[in-house]
Protein backbone atom coordinates (compact mmCIF):
# COMPACT_ATOMS: atom_id res chain seq x y z
CA UNK A 1 0.00 0.00 0.00
CA UNK A 2 3.23 2.34 0.97
CA UNK A 3 4.47 1.62 -2.48
CA UNK A 4 1.08 2.36 -3.90
CA UNK A 5 0.71 5.58 -2.03
CA UNK A 6 4.53 6.50 -2.49
CA UNK A 7 4.31 5.85 -6.42
CA UNK A 8 0.82 8.39 -6.75
CA UNK A 9 2.93 10.72 -5.27
CA UNK A 10 5.32 10.98 -7.54
CA UNK A 11 3.15 11.17 -10.42
CA UNK A 12 1.75 13.66 -8.79
CA UNK A 13 4.75 15.72 -8.36
CA UNK A 14 5.74 15.11 -11.90
CA UNK A 15 2.46 16.28 -13.10
CA UNK A 16 2.92 19.13 -10.80
CA UNK A 17 6.24 20.16 -12.37
CA UNK A 18 4.95 19.77 -16.19
CA UNK A 19 2.31 22.03 -15.60
CA UNK A 20 4.76 24.34 -13.31
CA UNK A 21 5.65 26.03 -17.30
CA UNK A 22 1.72 27.49 -17.62
CA UNK A 23 0.34 29.80 -16.20
CA UNK A 24 -2.34 28.01 -14.05
CA UNK A 25 -1.00 24.76 -11.83
CA UNK A 26 -2.80 22.11 -10.10
CA UNK A 27 -1.37 21.48 -6.62
CA UNK A 28 -2.29 18.51 -4.87
CA UNK A 29 -3.16 20.70 -1.91
CA UNK A 30 -4.37 24.01 -0.28
CA UNK A 31 -0.97 25.64 0.14
CA UNK A 32 -0.19 28.25 3.07
CA UNK A 33 -1.92 31.77 2.86
CA UNK A 34 -4.12 30.46 -0.55
CA UNK A 35 -7.04 32.23 -0.76
CA UNK A 36 -10.14 30.34 0.03
CA UNK A 37 -13.45 30.54 -2.21
CA UNK A 38 -16.29 28.25 -0.99
CA UNK A 39 -18.87 26.93 -3.13
CA UNK A 40 -22.40 26.70 -1.84
CA UNK A 41 -26.07 27.35 -2.99
CA UNK A 42 -25.61 27.30 -6.63
CA UNK A 43 -22.84 30.23 -6.33
CA UNK A 44 -19.09 30.54 -5.80
CA UNK A 45 -19.52 32.38 -2.81
CA UNK A 46 -17.04 34.93 -3.60
CA UNK A 47 -16.82 35.30 -7.41
CA UNK A 48 -14.20 38.00 -7.92
CA UNK A 49 -11.15 37.18 -6.07
CA UNK A 50 -7.49 39.23 -6.56
CA UNK A 51 -4.21 37.45 -5.50
CA UNK A 52 -1.02 38.22 -5.86
CA UNK A 53 1.42 36.03 -9.22
CA UNK A 54 2.74 32.79 -7.62
CA UNK A 55 0.23 32.58 -5.00
CA UNK A 56 -2.92 30.11 -5.24
CA UNK A 57 -6.85 29.74 -4.40
CA UNK A 58 -7.77 26.49 -3.02
CA UNK A 59 -12.00 25.83 -3.65
CA UNK A 60 -14.53 23.71 -0.67
CA UNK A 61 -17.72 22.67 -1.80
CA UNK A 62 -19.56 22.95 0.51
CA UNK A 63 -23.00 21.59 0.00
CA UNK A 64 -23.96 18.20 -1.27
CA UNK A 65 -24.27 19.03 -5.26
CA UNK A 66 -21.22 18.06 -6.86
CA UNK A 67 -19.12 20.85 -8.46
CA UNK A 68 -16.25 21.94 -10.11
CA UNK A 69 -13.81 24.87 -11.26
CA UNK A 70 -13.47 25.35 -15.29
CA UNK A 71 -11.07 27.14 -17.03
CA UNK A 72 -11.85 27.23 -20.95
CA UNK A 73 -9.04 28.24 -23.56
CA UNK A 74 -9.89 32.30 -23.91
CA UNK A 75 -8.68 35.65 -22.43
CA UNK A 76 -5.34 34.32 -20.16
CA UNK A 77 -6.55 31.27 -20.29
CA UNK A 78 -4.63 29.61 -23.28
CA UNK A 79 -4.46 25.82 -22.07
CA UNK A 80 -8.07 24.15 -20.99
CA UNK A 81 -8.30 23.17 -17.37
CA UNK A 82 -11.46 21.07 -16.03
CA UNK A 83 -11.07 20.21 -12.46
CA UNK A 84 -12.38 17.19 -11.04
CA UNK A 85 -16.29 17.24 -9.66
CA UNK A 86 -15.93 18.23 -5.69
CA UNK A 87 -18.31 16.63 -3.47
CA UNK A 88 -19.20 17.55 -0.34
CA UNK A 89 -15.66 19.38 1.42
CA UNK A 90 -13.78 18.24 -0.82
CA UNK A 91 -11.00 21.20 -2.18
CA UNK A 92 -9.33 22.26 -5.18
CA UNK A 93 -6.41 24.47 -5.70
CA UNK A 94 -4.48 26.44 -8.33
CA UNK A 95 -1.65 27.99 -8.26
CA UNK A 96 -1.16 31.16 -10.22
CA UNK A 97 1.77 31.92 -11.45
CA UNK A 98 1.16 34.93 -14.19
CA UNK A 99 -0.83 38.06 -13.96
CA UNK A 100 -4.02 38.44 -16.17
CA UNK A 101 -7.69 37.64 -15.67
CA UNK A 102 -9.04 33.79 -14.97
CA UNK A 103 -12.61 33.77 -16.17
CA UNK A 104 -14.31 30.33 -14.90
CA UNK A 105 -16.90 28.25 -14.50
CA UNK A 106 -18.94 25.09 -13.13
CA UNK A 107 -18.95 22.53 -15.75
CA UNK A 108 -22.47 21.39 -15.33
CA UNK A 109 -23.51 24.30 -13.92
CA UNK A 110 -22.15 27.11 -16.59
CA UNK A 111 -24.34 29.83 -15.19
CA UNK A 112 -22.01 29.78 -12.17
CA UNK A 113 -19.04 31.85 -13.00
CA UNK A 114 -16.02 33.12 -11.18
CA UNK A 115 -12.71 35.25 -11.86
CA UNK A 116 -9.50 35.15 -10.85
CA UNK A 117 -7.31 38.80 -11.07
CA UNK A 118 -3.61 37.79 -10.62
CA UNK A 119 -1.80 41.06 -10.32
CA UNK B 1 -41.35 3.88 -53.71
CA UNK B 2 -37.82 3.47 -55.35
CA UNK B 3 -38.13 -0.47 -56.18
CA UNK B 4 -34.50 -0.24 -57.95
CA UNK B 5 -31.80 0.20 -56.17
CA UNK B 6 -30.48 2.95 -58.15
CA UNK B 7 -31.36 5.79 -56.05
CA UNK B 8 -28.54 6.68 -53.80
CA UNK B 9 -30.49 9.34 -51.59
CA UNK B 10 -29.91 9.71 -48.04
CA UNK B 11 -33.97 10.82 -47.70
CA UNK B 12 -36.53 9.50 -49.55
CA UNK B 13 -40.22 9.68 -50.22
CA UNK B 14 -42.73 6.89 -51.41
CA UNK B 15 -45.83 6.23 -52.26
CA UNK B 16 -48.16 2.93 -51.20
CA UNK B 17 -46.49 0.04 -51.85
CA UNK B 18 -45.62 -1.18 -54.99
CA UNK B 19 -43.45 -3.40 -53.83
CA UNK B 20 -46.04 -6.41 -54.02
CA UNK B 21 -45.14 -9.87 -55.35
CA UNK B 22 -46.69 -11.03 -58.50
CA UNK B 23 -48.56 -13.55 -57.18
CA UNK B 24 -50.32 -10.85 -54.99
CA UNK B 25 -51.08 -8.90 -57.93
CA UNK B 26 -52.67 -11.89 -59.41
CA UNK B 27 -54.65 -12.17 -56.22
CA UNK B 28 -55.98 -8.67 -56.34
CA UNK B 29 -56.27 -8.78 -60.00
CA UNK B 30 -58.89 -11.62 -58.96
CA UNK B 31 -59.92 -10.07 -55.97
CA UNK B 32 -61.76 -6.66 -57.27
CA UNK B 33 -62.54 -4.08 -59.88
CA UNK B 34 -59.67 -2.22 -60.63
CA UNK B 35 -61.66 1.21 -62.18
CA UNK B 36 -61.58 3.22 -59.07
CA UNK B 37 -57.93 2.34 -58.11
CA UNK B 38 -55.74 5.04 -56.46
CA UNK B 39 -52.73 5.86 -57.91
CA UNK B 40 -49.66 3.93 -56.68
CA UNK B 41 -52.32 1.64 -55.24
CA UNK B 42 -51.98 -2.47 -55.75
CA UNK B 43 -54.89 -2.63 -57.74
CA UNK B 44 -53.84 0.22 -59.99
CA UNK B 45 -50.54 -1.81 -60.45
CA UNK B 46 -52.52 -4.85 -61.22
CA UNK B 47 -54.13 -2.76 -63.70
CA UNK B 48 -51.48 -1.18 -65.42
CA UNK B 49 -49.99 -4.86 -65.59
CA UNK B 50 -53.10 -6.86 -67.10
CA UNK B 51 -53.10 -3.68 -69.18
CA UNK B 52 -49.57 -4.37 -70.43
CA UNK B 53 -47.71 -0.82 -69.23
CA UNK B 54 -44.09 -1.30 -68.59
CA UNK B 55 -42.70 -0.33 -65.59
CA UNK B 56 -41.09 3.13 -65.33
CA UNK B 57 -39.38 3.40 -61.56
CA UNK B 58 -38.98 6.84 -60.99
CA UNK B 59 -38.16 8.51 -57.31
CA UNK B 60 -41.31 10.01 -56.07
CA UNK B 61 -41.73 13.88 -55.13
CA UNK B 62 -44.29 14.36 -52.18
CA UNK B 63 -47.32 16.65 -52.47
CA UNK B 64 -46.98 20.50 -52.17
CA UNK B 65 -47.07 20.36 -48.08
CA UNK B 66 -50.34 21.84 -46.41
CA UNK B 67 -51.78 22.32 -42.87
CA UNK B 68 -51.61 18.47 -42.26
CA UNK B 69 -48.08 17.74 -43.17
CA UNK B 70 -46.86 16.54 -39.78
CA UNK B 71 -43.62 15.43 -38.81
CA UNK B 72 -42.63 13.01 -35.80
CA UNK B 73 -39.23 13.04 -34.85
CA UNK B 74 -37.37 9.85 -33.50
CA UNK B 75 -34.06 10.65 -31.88
CA UNK B 76 -34.26 6.75 -31.14
CA UNK B 77 -33.47 6.77 -27.19
CA UNK B 78 -30.33 8.67 -27.53
CA UNK B 79 -29.16 6.90 -31.10
CA UNK B 80 -26.31 8.21 -32.96
CA UNK B 81 -28.62 8.69 -35.97
CA UNK B 82 -31.83 9.44 -35.68
CA UNK B 83 -35.04 10.16 -38.16
CA UNK B 84 -37.84 11.75 -38.87
CA UNK B 85 -41.07 10.55 -40.78
CA UNK B 86 -42.99 12.83 -43.29
CA UNK B 87 -46.61 12.09 -42.54
CA UNK B 88 -49.65 13.49 -44.65
CA UNK B 89 -52.56 13.59 -41.78
CA UNK B 90 -54.85 13.74 -44.31
CA UNK B 91 -54.26 9.92 -45.41
CA UNK B 92 -52.70 8.89 -42.57
CA UNK B 93 -49.54 7.70 -44.44
CA UNK B 94 -45.70 8.15 -44.27
CA UNK B 95 -44.54 10.00 -47.67
CA UNK B 96 -41.10 9.76 -46.61
CA UNK B 97 -38.35 10.07 -43.92
CA UNK B 98 -34.86 12.01 -43.23
CA UNK B 99 -31.82 10.74 -41.67
CA UNK B 100 -30.54 13.03 -39.07
CA UNK B 101 -27.98 12.79 -36.69
CA UNK B 102 -26.97 12.78 -32.67
CA UNK B 103 -30.05 14.31 -30.80
CA UNK B 104 -31.30 16.35 -33.79
CA UNK B 105 -33.31 19.72 -33.91
CA UNK B 106 -36.32 19.32 -36.11
CA UNK B 107 -37.77 22.52 -37.57
CA UNK B 108 -40.31 23.14 -40.27
CA UNK B 109 -40.55 26.73 -42.22
CA UNK B 110 -43.68 28.38 -40.94
CA UNK B 111 -44.58 28.08 -44.67
CA UNK B 112 -44.18 24.43 -45.29
CA UNK B 113 -41.44 25.20 -48.34
CA UNK B 114 -38.68 23.35 -46.39
CA UNK B 115 -38.01 21.27 -43.15
CA UNK B 116 -34.14 20.28 -42.13
CA UNK B 117 -32.69 19.94 -38.78
CA UNK B 118 -29.77 20.95 -36.75
CA UNK B 119 -27.28 18.21 -36.58
CA UNK B 120 -24.61 16.64 -34.40
CA UNK B 121 -22.13 14.05 -36.35
CA UNK B 122 -19.21 12.16 -35.26
CA UNK B 123 -16.54 10.78 -38.30
CA UNK B 124 -16.21 7.20 -36.20
CA UNK B 125 -20.64 6.97 -35.43
CA UNK B 126 -20.42 7.91 -31.83
CA UNK B 127 -16.94 9.21 -31.55
CA UNK B 128 -14.16 11.13 -33.39
CA UNK B 129 -14.70 14.31 -34.92
CA UNK B 130 -17.42 16.16 -34.22
CA UNK B 131 -19.39 18.10 -36.27
CA UNK B 132 -22.39 20.00 -36.13
CA UNK B 133 -24.56 21.46 -38.87
CA UNK B 134 -27.72 23.14 -40.00
CA UNK B 135 -29.46 21.08 -43.09
CA UNK B 136 -32.49 21.97 -45.03
CA UNK B 137 -34.40 20.08 -46.72
CA UNK B 138 -36.85 20.41 -49.23
CA UNK B 139 -40.55 19.64 -48.54
CA UNK B 140 -41.25 17.79 -52.03
CA UNK B 141 -38.22 16.30 -52.58
CA UNK B 142 -36.46 15.73 -49.21
CA UNK B 143 -33.12 16.83 -51.34
CA UNK B 144 -30.63 18.53 -49.08
CA UNK B 145 -30.72 22.30 -50.32
CA UNK B 146 -28.48 24.04 -47.83
CA UNK B 147 -25.61 22.39 -45.31
CA UNK B 148 -24.34 24.87 -42.90
CA UNK B 149 -21.46 24.20 -40.07
CA UNK B 150 -21.36 25.26 -36.87
CA UNK B 151 -17.97 26.20 -35.66
CA UNK B 152 -16.72 24.48 -32.29
CA UNK B 153 -19.94 22.38 -31.60
CA UNK B 154 -22.32 24.65 -30.36
CA UNK B 155 -24.94 22.49 -30.23
CA UNK B 156 -26.98 21.70 -26.81
CA UNK B 157 -27.08 17.96 -27.01
CA UNK B 158 -30.26 17.23 -24.77
CA UNK B 159 -33.20 15.02 -24.93
CA UNK B 160 -34.95 16.76 -27.83
CA UNK B 161 -36.94 20.13 -26.68
CA UNK B 162 -38.60 21.90 -29.89
CA UNK B 163 -37.85 25.39 -28.63
CA UNK B 164 -34.35 25.12 -28.52
CA UNK B 165 -34.07 25.48 -31.63
CA UNK B 166 -36.25 27.78 -33.90
CA UNK B 167 -36.71 29.83 -37.08
CA UNK B 168 -37.38 33.41 -37.25
CA UNK B 169 -41.11 34.30 -39.42
CA UNK B 170 -39.25 34.94 -42.07
CA UNK B 171 -37.74 31.69 -42.27
CA UNK B 172 -34.54 33.31 -42.87
CA UNK B 173 -32.93 32.68 -39.68
CA UNK B 174 -32.36 29.76 -37.37
CA UNK B 175 -31.71 30.31 -33.60
CA UNK B 176 -30.01 27.64 -31.57
CA UNK B 177 -29.46 27.14 -27.75
CA UNK B 178 -25.97 26.79 -26.62
CA UNK B 179 -25.60 25.49 -22.54
CA UNK B 180 -21.74 25.31 -22.37
CA UNK B 181 -19.27 26.46 -22.02
CA UNK B 182 -21.85 29.44 -21.37
CA UNK B 183 -25.48 30.02 -22.26
CA UNK B 184 -25.63 31.48 -25.73
CA UNK B 185 -27.67 31.79 -28.23
CA UNK B 186 -26.44 31.36 -32.13
CA UNK B 187 -27.55 32.94 -35.25
CA UNK B 188 -27.62 30.88 -38.92
CA UNK B 189 -28.44 33.03 -41.96
CA UNK B 190 -30.23 30.54 -43.77
CA UNK B 191 -30.90 33.26 -46.84
CA UNK B 192 -27.09 33.49 -46.81
CA UNK B 193 -26.34 29.71 -46.19
CA UNK B 194 -23.57 31.01 -43.41
CA UNK B 195 -22.81 30.75 -39.83
CA UNK B 196 -23.15 34.45 -38.44
CA UNK B 197 -22.39 34.72 -34.15
CA UNK B 198 -23.54 33.34 -31.01
CA UNK B 199 -24.98 35.83 -28.57
CA UNK B 200 -23.69 35.77 -25.37
CA UNK B 201 -27.13 35.26 -22.97
CA UNK B 202 -27.62 35.28 -19.27
CA UNK B 203 -28.37 31.83 -17.42
CA UNK B 204 -31.69 31.80 -19.65
CA UNK B 205 -32.99 28.67 -21.66
CA UNK B 206 -35.33 27.92 -25.11
CA UNK B 207 -35.88 30.61 -28.14
CA UNK B 208 -38.97 32.19 -28.65
CA UNK B 209 -38.71 34.26 -32.08
CA UNK B 210 -41.66 37.00 -31.78
CA UNK B 211 -40.10 38.84 -34.92
CA UNK B 212 -37.39 38.59 -37.50
CA UNK B 213 -35.00 40.16 -35.37
CA UNK B 214 -36.25 39.83 -31.82
CA UNK B 215 -36.82 36.65 -29.65
CA UNK B 216 -37.50 35.59 -25.71
CA UNK B 217 -36.14 32.72 -23.43
CA UNK B 218 -36.78 32.12 -20.00
CA UNK B 219 -34.40 32.39 -16.88
CA UNK B 220 -33.44 30.91 -14.09
CA UNK B 221 -35.28 33.50 -12.02
CA UNK B 222 -38.26 33.09 -13.45
CA UNK B 223 -38.26 36.13 -15.75
CA UNK B 224 -38.15 36.21 -19.24
CA UNK B 225 -35.70 37.24 -21.50
CA UNK B 226 -35.98 39.34 -24.66
CA UNK B 227 -33.32 39.74 -26.91
CA UNK B 228 -32.92 42.04 -29.55
CA UNK B 229 -30.41 40.44 -32.15
CA UNK B 230 -29.40 43.86 -33.87
CA UNK B 231 -28.04 44.12 -37.36
CA UNK B 232 -24.90 45.87 -36.23
CA UNK B 233 -24.17 42.68 -34.28
CA UNK B 234 -24.83 44.42 -31.21
CA UNK B 235 -27.60 42.60 -29.29
CA UNK B 236 -29.93 44.14 -26.55
CA UNK B 237 -31.25 42.44 -23.76
CA UNK B 238 -33.87 42.95 -21.24
CA UNK B 239 -35.55 40.87 -18.73
CA UNK B 240 -38.92 40.87 -17.49
CA UNK B 241 -40.74 40.79 -14.01
CA UNK B 242 -40.48 37.34 -12.79
CA UNK B 243 -43.18 35.39 -13.56
CA UNK B 244 -43.91 32.63 -11.21
CA UNK B 245 -42.35 31.03 -7.87
CA UNK B 246 -39.65 29.09 -7.64
CA UNK B 247 -41.48 25.89 -6.88
CA UNK B 248 -43.52 26.61 -9.89
CA UNK B 249 -41.93 24.16 -12.12
CA UNK B 250 -42.59 24.87 -15.87
CA UNK B 251 -42.12 21.88 -18.25
CA UNK B 252 -39.54 21.51 -21.19
CA UNK B 253 -41.90 21.66 -23.64
CA UNK B 254 -44.05 24.44 -24.06
CA UNK B 255 -46.72 25.30 -26.65
CA UNK B 256 -45.50 28.74 -28.74
CA UNK B 257 -47.37 30.44 -32.17
CA UNK B 258 -45.20 32.27 -33.47
CA UNK B 259 -47.64 33.63 -35.85
CA UNK B 260 -49.78 35.37 -32.82
CA UNK B 261 -46.84 35.40 -30.28
CA UNK B 262 -48.90 33.05 -27.93
CA UNK B 263 -46.68 30.88 -25.57
CA UNK B 264 -48.34 28.42 -23.37
CA UNK B 265 -46.25 27.22 -20.42
CA UNK B 266 -47.88 24.88 -18.16
CA UNK B 267 -46.75 23.54 -15.05
CA UNK B 268 -45.98 20.47 -13.21
CA UNK B 269 -49.15 20.63 -11.64
CA UNK B 270 -51.35 22.18 -14.36
CA UNK B 271 -51.65 25.70 -13.67
CA UNK B 272 -50.79 27.49 -17.33
CA UNK B 273 -48.96 30.35 -17.92
CA UNK B 274 -50.03 32.71 -20.64
CA UNK B 275 -47.70 34.96 -22.42
CA UNK B 276 -48.60 37.05 -25.25
CA UNK B 277 -45.10 38.29 -27.26
CA UNK B 278 -47.14 39.98 -30.45
CA UNK B 279 -45.97 43.12 -29.28
CA UNK B 280 -42.39 42.64 -28.87
CA UNK B 281 -42.90 43.10 -25.09
CA UNK B 282 -44.36 40.42 -23.25
CA UNK B 283 -47.57 40.69 -21.54
CA UNK B 284 -48.51 38.42 -19.29
CA UNK B 285 -52.17 36.42 -19.01
CA UNK B 286 -54.06 35.11 -16.05
CA UNK B 287 -53.20 31.94 -15.46
CA UNK B 288 -55.21 29.30 -15.76
CA UNK B 289 -55.75 25.99 -13.29
CA UNK B 290 -56.67 22.83 -16.10
CA UNK B 291 -57.12 20.70 -12.75
CA UNK B 292 -59.61 21.42 -9.65
CA UNK B 293 -58.36 21.34 -5.86
CA UNK B 294 -60.03 18.16 -5.86
CA UNK B 295 -58.49 16.50 -8.86
CA UNK B 296 -55.61 17.27 -7.84
CA UNK B 297 -55.79 15.59 -4.70
CA UNK B 298 -56.94 12.65 -6.68
CA UNK B 299 -53.58 13.15 -8.64
CA UNK B 300 -53.94 14.59 -11.96
CA UNK B 301 -51.49 16.35 -13.62
CA UNK B 302 -50.10 16.67 -17.07
CA UNK B 303 -47.65 14.18 -18.30
CA UNK B 304 -45.88 13.02 -21.14
CA UNK B 305 -42.97 14.83 -23.50
CA UNK B 306 -44.75 16.98 -25.97
CA UNK B 307 -47.79 17.73 -23.34
CA UNK B 308 -49.26 20.75 -24.63
CA UNK B 309 -50.20 22.12 -27.65
CA UNK B 310 -52.16 25.48 -28.96
CA UNK B 311 -54.41 26.24 -31.99
CA UNK B 312 -54.19 29.19 -32.63
CA UNK B 313 -57.52 29.97 -34.62
CA UNK B 314 -59.84 28.53 -31.84
CA UNK B 315 -57.38 30.09 -29.00
CA UNK B 316 -57.70 26.63 -27.96
CA UNK B 317 -54.96 24.52 -25.29
CA UNK B 318 -54.27 20.69 -25.37
CA UNK B 319 -52.91 19.80 -22.33
CA UNK B 320 -52.35 15.73 -21.77
CA UNK B 321 -53.12 14.88 -18.13
CA UNK B 322 -53.55 11.57 -16.29
CA UNK B 323 -53.36 10.44 -12.61
CA UNK B 324 -50.14 10.29 -11.41
CA UNK B 325 -47.94 9.87 -8.71
CA UNK B 326 -45.55 12.99 -7.91
CA UNK B 327 -42.18 12.68 -10.05
CA UNK B 328 -44.16 11.08 -13.01
CA UNK B 329 -44.59 13.95 -15.07
CA UNK B 330 -42.47 12.26 -17.98
CA UNK B 331 -45.09 9.23 -17.87
CA UNK B 332 -47.61 9.49 -20.68
CA UNK B 333 -50.85 10.42 -20.32
CA UNK B 334 -54.40 8.44 -21.15
CA UNK B 335 -56.38 11.33 -21.17
CA UNK B 336 -56.85 15.14 -23.36
CA UNK B 337 -57.75 18.08 -21.69
CA UNK B 338 -59.12 20.63 -24.18
CA UNK B 339 -58.98 24.07 -22.41
CA UNK B 340 -60.26 27.29 -23.78
CA UNK B 341 -57.26 29.67 -23.21
CA UNK B 342 -58.93 33.07 -22.84
CA UNK B 343 -61.39 32.22 -20.19
CA UNK B 344 -59.63 28.99 -18.84
CA UNK B 345 -62.61 26.86 -19.44
CA UNK B 346 -62.64 23.03 -19.91
CA UNK B 347 -64.07 22.24 -22.46
CA UNK B 348 -63.72 18.41 -23.22
CA UNK B 349 -61.97 15.72 -21.79
CA UNK B 350 -61.21 12.97 -24.28
CA UNK B 351 -60.26 9.29 -23.52
CA UNK B 352 -57.51 8.79 -25.82
CA UNK B 353 -57.44 5.27 -24.82
CA UNK B 354 -53.88 4.66 -25.73
CA UNK B 355 -50.49 5.67 -23.62
CA UNK B 356 -49.52 9.37 -25.24
CA UNK B 357 -46.56 11.37 -24.77
CA UNK B 358 -46.54 14.02 -27.28
CA UNK B 359 -49.59 15.89 -28.98
CA UNK B 360 -49.70 18.39 -31.96
CA UNK B 361 -52.63 20.18 -33.80
CA UNK B 362 -52.41 20.96 -37.26
CA UNK B 363 -53.18 25.04 -37.41
CA UNK B 364 -56.74 24.61 -40.39
CA UNK B 365 -60.21 25.99 -39.47
CA UNK B 366 -60.95 21.91 -38.21
CA UNK B 367 -57.80 20.91 -37.12
CA UNK B 368 -56.30 17.24 -36.71
CA UNK B 369 -55.11 16.47 -33.43
CA UNK B 370 -52.34 14.40 -33.39
CA UNK B 371 -50.79 12.14 -30.39
CA UNK B 372 -48.00 10.54 -30.38
CA UNK B 373 -47.00 7.18 -28.30
CA UNK B 374 -42.96 6.67 -27.62
CA UNK B 375 -43.98 3.44 -26.78
CA UNK B 376 -46.21 2.12 -29.27
CA UNK B 377 -44.36 3.85 -31.57
CA UNK B 378 -47.62 5.17 -33.36
CA UNK B 379 -49.57 8.30 -34.14
CA UNK B 380 -52.99 8.50 -33.91
CA UNK B 381 -55.34 11.49 -35.64
CA UNK B 382 -57.93 12.70 -33.52
CA UNK B 383 -61.03 14.58 -34.83
CA UNK B 384 -60.58 17.25 -31.23
CA UNK B 385 -64.24 18.25 -31.82
CA UNK B 386 -65.57 14.70 -31.12
CA UNK B 387 -62.76 12.85 -29.37
CA UNK B 388 -63.32 10.27 -32.01
CA UNK B 389 -59.79 8.57 -33.12
CA UNK B 390 -59.75 9.24 -37.17
CA UNK B 391 -56.36 7.06 -37.99
CA UNK B 392 -53.21 5.99 -37.17
CA UNK B 393 -49.75 5.60 -38.14
CA UNK B 394 -47.59 2.94 -37.08
CA UNK B 395 -44.02 1.81 -36.80
CA UNK B 396 -42.28 5.14 -36.52
CA UNK B 397 -39.08 4.15 -35.48
CA UNK B 398 -37.94 2.71 -32.52
CA UNK B 399 -38.75 5.88 -29.76
CA UNK B 400 -40.72 8.63 -31.72
CA UNK B 401 -41.30 11.77 -29.27
CA UNK B 402 -41.41 15.12 -30.96
CA UNK B 403 -44.57 16.34 -33.46
CA UNK B 404 -44.07 19.65 -35.73
CA UNK B 405 -46.47 21.11 -38.11
CA UNK B 406 -46.60 24.51 -39.91
CA UNK B 407 -49.34 27.08 -39.27
CA UNK B 408 -49.34 28.14 -42.90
Amino acid sequence: MRVLVLAATLAALSAGAALAAGALEVVPEAPAGSTEVKIAKMKFATPEVRIKAGSAVTWTNTEALPHNVHFKPGGSVDKELEGPMLRSNQTFSVQFNTPGTYDYICTPHPFMKGKVVVE
Amino acid sequence: MMTHAYAPLRHAFRYGSSALSAAALAALMAAGPVAAAEPGSAAKQAADLAAGKADDPVVLKAPAPNARRVYVYDPKHFAAISQSFIIDGDTARVLGTADSGFMGNPIVASDGSFFGHANTVFSRIARGKRTDYVELLDSRTADPIADIELPNAPRFLVGTYPWMTALTPNNKTLLFYQFSPQPAVGVVDLAGKKFDRMIEVPDCYHIFPSSNDTFFMHCRDGSLLKVSIGADGKSQTKRTEIFHKENEYVINHPAYSPKNGRLVWPTYTGKIFQVDLSSQEAKFLPAIEAFTEAEKNDGWAPGGWQQVAYHRDSDRIFLLGDQRAASKHKAPSRFLFVIDAKSGKRLSKIELKHEIDSVGVSQDAKPQLYALSTGARTLFIFDPETGKEMSSVNQLGAGPQVITTSDM
